[in-house]
């Protein structure tokens, strides 16, 4: 759990005595929660080691209760959270993906945060609170969002003779086409499934998801504009021996990348963390920029990824739930994570945090041209495994085109999003 | 299920291949009245453990699957009856006869590859020396020890795309088109996979009790046959087979259950992918319930599955009972 | 004389041949599981494979035990299955007597309950199951873990146990009882010996059941600490998807103890299997 750590060390200790100071002696006497527990269910790569300890200090100092984190795993996360929201004691602060909320709002599962928007949440940017509203009510609070970026081994970037990043997809595949001729190395990796990397060229192409037929969504996938995209991410795979048909999960691309034999892949900052945990030694070499577009000025659209924090409505700690999103979601520890975790904060005042760590730097520049996967409740369900655009992916990248690959996998699409959550 | 496989001995043991005869109870007249009740306390504590414990699930899943029952009704506790929708959902999606098929062949192939494979098998351990059949027992009762998990695990290694020993040893007996091949890619090949997995974790199973099934058949029927001139083949044929046959015949309903039902065998491997495309009715089930999050509908699937399970078991029932009575 | 000869030479040598390469197959997986595991990395990752560990390492070991919770998740495994084992074993020995040496009305219909439930297909019960486990309160628990195993290897347990009951000859028992035993001294005097063969094989099958069942754990257990092995190593094969000597040292730890308790199992299991045949 190394993730992150690039810039914060010295920000932290100063956070930390910030803390210190910050909850004297008249707060001490804690809120009445002495012998409770919140379990907190936060995704892998979400908590940096210290702003986790420090957001547990200040916690269990103010309220006098204990922090329980459980870290999950992204693989099959729907299906567990899902019961876990209908158990009598499910987990009182769940992070939940930001294309996931408006499911898991409609079922009536998450508690209402209105008060906590009024408290705290006057200033959430609010594209990015968008995701977390569903029929008008505040279901969740943002938290962070991110976007991939290129990171790439300036090792072998050195080995092929190329000086400086690309700044227009045209030089992108130019460096690509040299670290194939000049060097032994695997110019990018890139497995035909990783999905979101496609949604932000959809996004970039202008192509939606979906559309509404009559008065109902249906898969917009066999648009031409869709194809175009498609037809880059071909582009993008055709430097890669990874395989077709799998995600950037399995394996990790990280560690796949840390082996040291690839000149880059597209992933969140905090992928750099996973290689450098299983190859230390790779730590050098990591460099980041933006993923370039058609010209210098606009990048590649980035499906903005991001997290919300919930409060499960079945949760007898309505309160102390409350009492840690206040202190987790205060401008002090929601830098704290933007700058350590490198993600873009909740709000724009924070922003600044994330100078100096090259990983936000690199994905800063996109956010404008980014985007996200439907925000509706039904969208959930089409990213269930198997995820019917994912299989879409890999026919075209075996040879289908893209129109029949396409019509192949909306009707599974259309079936997911009329079926009744 | 190799679990279940495992426990297979045990049945080939109850047939009367093995069993001796005249152990069966004799009804005695002593102490009538008192036995009266005892074998019932007998058996109190295991049929009300099943009863509890399978037969309470097996009920709910029926009424669920009359249910509407999706994300929302779970986390609120609502019940909400659809009366039969989720069956005639299931039964009118073309998917679902699709994969009843699959199911079918699947389940036919593997049981043809291992009744076939097994008893050559066995018969093979029957003709070895004992050093022989020590060793060749040893490493068929490794192969079926083998815990699943570990097993899909390690068959993923061995088919695994770049490393693979597989691809390896293809490539090197000059297959160079195989040197790269990604076998979870294709519908046929993840099969493949699947099945070879299955056929080396049930094989051993099939062998090892064929033999001792084997070992009971008395030599002088052997000598009579020599007698009359009969050769080999015509020895296996008059008095090998007959002799297995109630074996064989057990042996291979179960065994069709067992394939019907493997489930951590596909799931482990590829999840039913490539395309969904290896899904088998358990695996339909799953999928459609727990991972798309609609419990009713893949309870209405799990159903039909238990009903096409009790169809093909009904078959096997009446020859394990009629053998039960032939032991009276 | 000499074309006999040679024809028995080859009609010996055919089998042992075909049994050499089938052994091969078999414990071919198994060996590789166990190799992989020990080699470095280098081994591992490289384009020719290394066949034999020549520099073998524990280090995959030390990766895959570092797992958190790895030592509860172990014990877990271990008190579930024990337990499940036992408990099955306990109940199925009251049932197999009674089926084996009792005539009694509904004799038919129980065995037949018990060769249906030994059919059972669990994997595709597991919300019922989930939302009964739920409905009582008892997630998180080893309980319900323990009593649905438990019922999972039961019929097993009881159909196999009658086979070996009913192979003890009554006249011994019947003797034994004249000695003046009571029915239950001569149960435990007489009949008990004899079925340590039958117990143990059953015993080992419900080992392999209650060890490997991975389903129903994930959905009822999900806090880190109630859970059991199998969720641990598939959790780590995704984890570790790429890293195939942690993975398979983890899956070697995962199938050692099954490996080694039916190799000596299976030996006495079948010896008295053999035995019973011979005498019978």
């Amino acid at each position: 759990m190394k993730r992150r750590l690039m810039a914060a060390t010295a920000t932290a200790a100063l956070l930390t005595a910030v803390t210190a100071c910050g909850s004297g002696p008249a707060e001490s006497a804690a809120d009445g929660f002495e012998g409770q527990t919140l379990t907190l269910w936060a995704m892998d790569g979400s908590t940096p080691k210290q702003w986790e300890k420090d957001v547990r200090a200040a916690f269990e100092k103010k309220t006098g209760a204990k922090l329980k984190l459980e870290v999950q795993q992204w693989n099959g996360i729907q299906q567990k959270i899902t019961t876990a929201l209908s158990e009598s004691e499910p987990p009182d602060v769940i992070e939940v993906g930001n294309t996931q909320t408006p499911a898991y709002a409609k079922t009536g599962g998450l508690a209402d945060l209105g008060d906590l928007r009024k408290s705290i949440g006057a200033d959430w940017t609010e594209s990015v609170n968008k995701s977390a509203v569903y029929g008008g009510k505040q279901y969740a609070a943002p938290w962070y969002t991110v976007n991939r970026t290129v990171i790439y081994n300036k090792r072998i970037w050195a080995e092929a003779g190329l000086k400086g990043t690309p700044r227009t997809r045209a030089e992108f595949f130019d460096a690509l086409d040299a670290i194939e001729k000049k060097t032994d190395a695997e110019p990018l990796y890139l497995p035909g499934q990783n999905w979101y990397f496609f949604d932000g060229l959809l996004i970039g192409k202008d192509a939606g998801l979906v559309r509404k037929q009559g008065g109902k969504w249906v898969s917009n996938l066999s648009a031409p504009e869709a194809g175009e995209a498609m037809k880059l991410y071909a582009k993008y795979a055709s430097y890669s021996d990874a395989p077709k048909d799998k995600d950037e999960a399995t394996p990790q691309q990280a560690e796949v990348f840390a082996k040291g034999k690839t000149g880059a892949f597209i992933g969140l900052g905090w992928e750099a963390g996973t290689a450098v945990e299983a190859n230390p030694k790779i730590e050098k070499d990591i460099g980041y920029f933006t993923i370039p577009g058609e010209s210098p000025d606009k990048p590649e659209g980035v499906f903005l990824g991001g997290s919300n924090l919930a409060v499960a409505a079945g949760s007898e700690k309505q309160e102390l739930a409350r009492e840690f999103l206040k202190i987790a979601l205060s401008d002090e520890f929601e830098g704290a994570l933007a700058k350590e975790g490198g993600v873009i904060p909740n709000k724009a005042s924070l922003q600044k945090q994330v100078e100096g760590n090259p990983a936000a730097e690199a994905a800063a520049p996109a956010v404008a041209g980014g985007g996200l996967t439907p925000l509706i409740p039904q969208w959930a369900a089409v990213e269930n495994p198997p995820n019917p655009v994912k299989r879409y992916m890999t026919a075209v990248l075996k040879g289908t085109p893209h129109a029949e690959a396409a019509e192949s996998v909306e009707q599974e699409i259309n079936k997911r999003l009329s079926q009744e959550q | 299920m190799s679990v279940q496989t495992h426990e297979a001995p045990t049945s080939a043991r109850s047939s009367p291949t093995v069993t001796p005869p005249g152990s069966a109870p004799a009804p005695g007249n002593d102490g009538a009245r008192r036995r009266g009740a005892l074998p019932y306390v007998l058996l109190l504590p295991a049929l009300v453990a099943t009863a509890v414990f399978l037969g309470w699930p097996l009920v709910m899943n029926g009424m669920l699957s009359f249910q509407n029952l999706n994300m929302t009704q779970l986390i609120q506790h609502v019940t909400e009856w659809t009366g039969t929708d989720n069956y005639s959902r299931t039964l009118g999606s073309e998917d679902f006869w699709r994969v009843t098929l699959r199911s079918i062949l699947f389940t036919v192939v593997n049981v043809v590859v291992i009744m076939v494979g097994g008893t050559l098998t066995g018969l093979l351990l029957a003709r070895l020396g004992p050093r022989m059949r020590l060793l060749l027992s040893a490493g068929l009762v490794l192969a079926w020890a083998m815990p699943v998990i570990a097993a899909t695990t390690v068959y993923q290694w061995l088919f695994a795309q770049r490393f693979g020993v597989v691809n390896w040893l293809l490539d090197a007996a000059g297959l160079h088109s195989m040197a790269d091949y990604n076998w979870t890619g294709g519908q046929l090949s993840t099969f493949f996979v699947i099945s070879l997995l299955i056929v080396w974790t049930s094989v051993p199973f099939v062998a090892v009790n064929l033999y001792a099934a084997t070992t009971t058949i008395p030599r002088e029927l052997y000598e009579a046959a020599a007698l009359d001139g009969a050769g080999a083949w015509q020895g296996f044929r008059t008095v090998t087979l007959p002799f297995l046959r109630p074996f064989l015949l057990v042996t291979t309903f179960l065994e069709v259950i067992w394939i019907f039902k493997a489930f951590p065998h596909i799931f482990a491997v590829n999840e039913g992918g490539p395309d969904r495309l290896t899904e088998t009715l358990p695996v339909y089930a799953f999928v459609e319930g727990v991972g798309n999050q609609h419990y009713g509908t893949g309870a209405a699937i799990s159903v039909l599955t238990i009903l096409i399970l009790l169809a093909l078991m009904a078959y096997y029932l009446r020859i394990a009972l009629k053998q039960e009575e032939d032991e009276q | 004389m000499k074309g006999p000869q040679l024809g028995r030479l080859r009609g010996r040598l055919w089998p042992n041949a075909a049994a050499l390469v089938l052994f091969a197959g078999f414990v071919f997986p198994v060996y590789w599981m166990f190799s992989t595991a020990l080699k470095p990395n280098s081994q591992i990752i490289s384009e020719e494979p290394v066949w034999f560990p020549s520099s073998p390492t524990f280090e995959h070991f030390a990766t895959a035990v570092r797992a958190e919770h790895f030592w509860t998740l172990v014990r877990n495994s271990v008190t579930v299955t024990l337990l499940a084992v036992g408990l099955a074993l306990l109940i199925a020995l009251f049932s197999a007597f009674a089926l084996a040496r009792m005539r009694f009305r509904g004799r038919k219909g129980v065995i037949l309950t018990f060769m249906i439930a030994q059919m059972a297909p669990w994997e595709v019960m597991v919300i019922a199951i989930y939302m009964t486990v739920r409905d009582a309160d008892m997630l998180n628990s080893l309980v319900p873990l323990t009593l649905f195993y438990t019922v999972m290897v039961l019929p097993l347990t009881i159909l196999t146990l009658r086979g070996y009951v009913a192979a003890v000859p009554k006249e011994l028992e019947e003797s034994a009882m004249v000695d003046g035993c009571g029915r239950t001294q001569a149960f435990r005097k007489v009949i008990f010996p004899l079925l340590a063969p039958g117990l143990m094989a059953t015993s080992l099958f419900g080992f392999i059941t209650a060890w490997n069942e991975f389903p129903m754990v994930l959905i009822l257990n999900k806090d880190a600490e109630a859970q059991t092995l199998p969720l641990w190593l598939s959790r780590f094969q995704t984890a570790f998807g790429d890293d195939w000597g942690a993975t398979m040292a983890a899956a070697s730890l995962f199938a050692l103890p099954i490996l080694v308790l039916f190799l000596y199992l299976q030996r006495k299991a079948v010896g008295g299997l053999t035995a019973g045949a011979v005498k019978g």
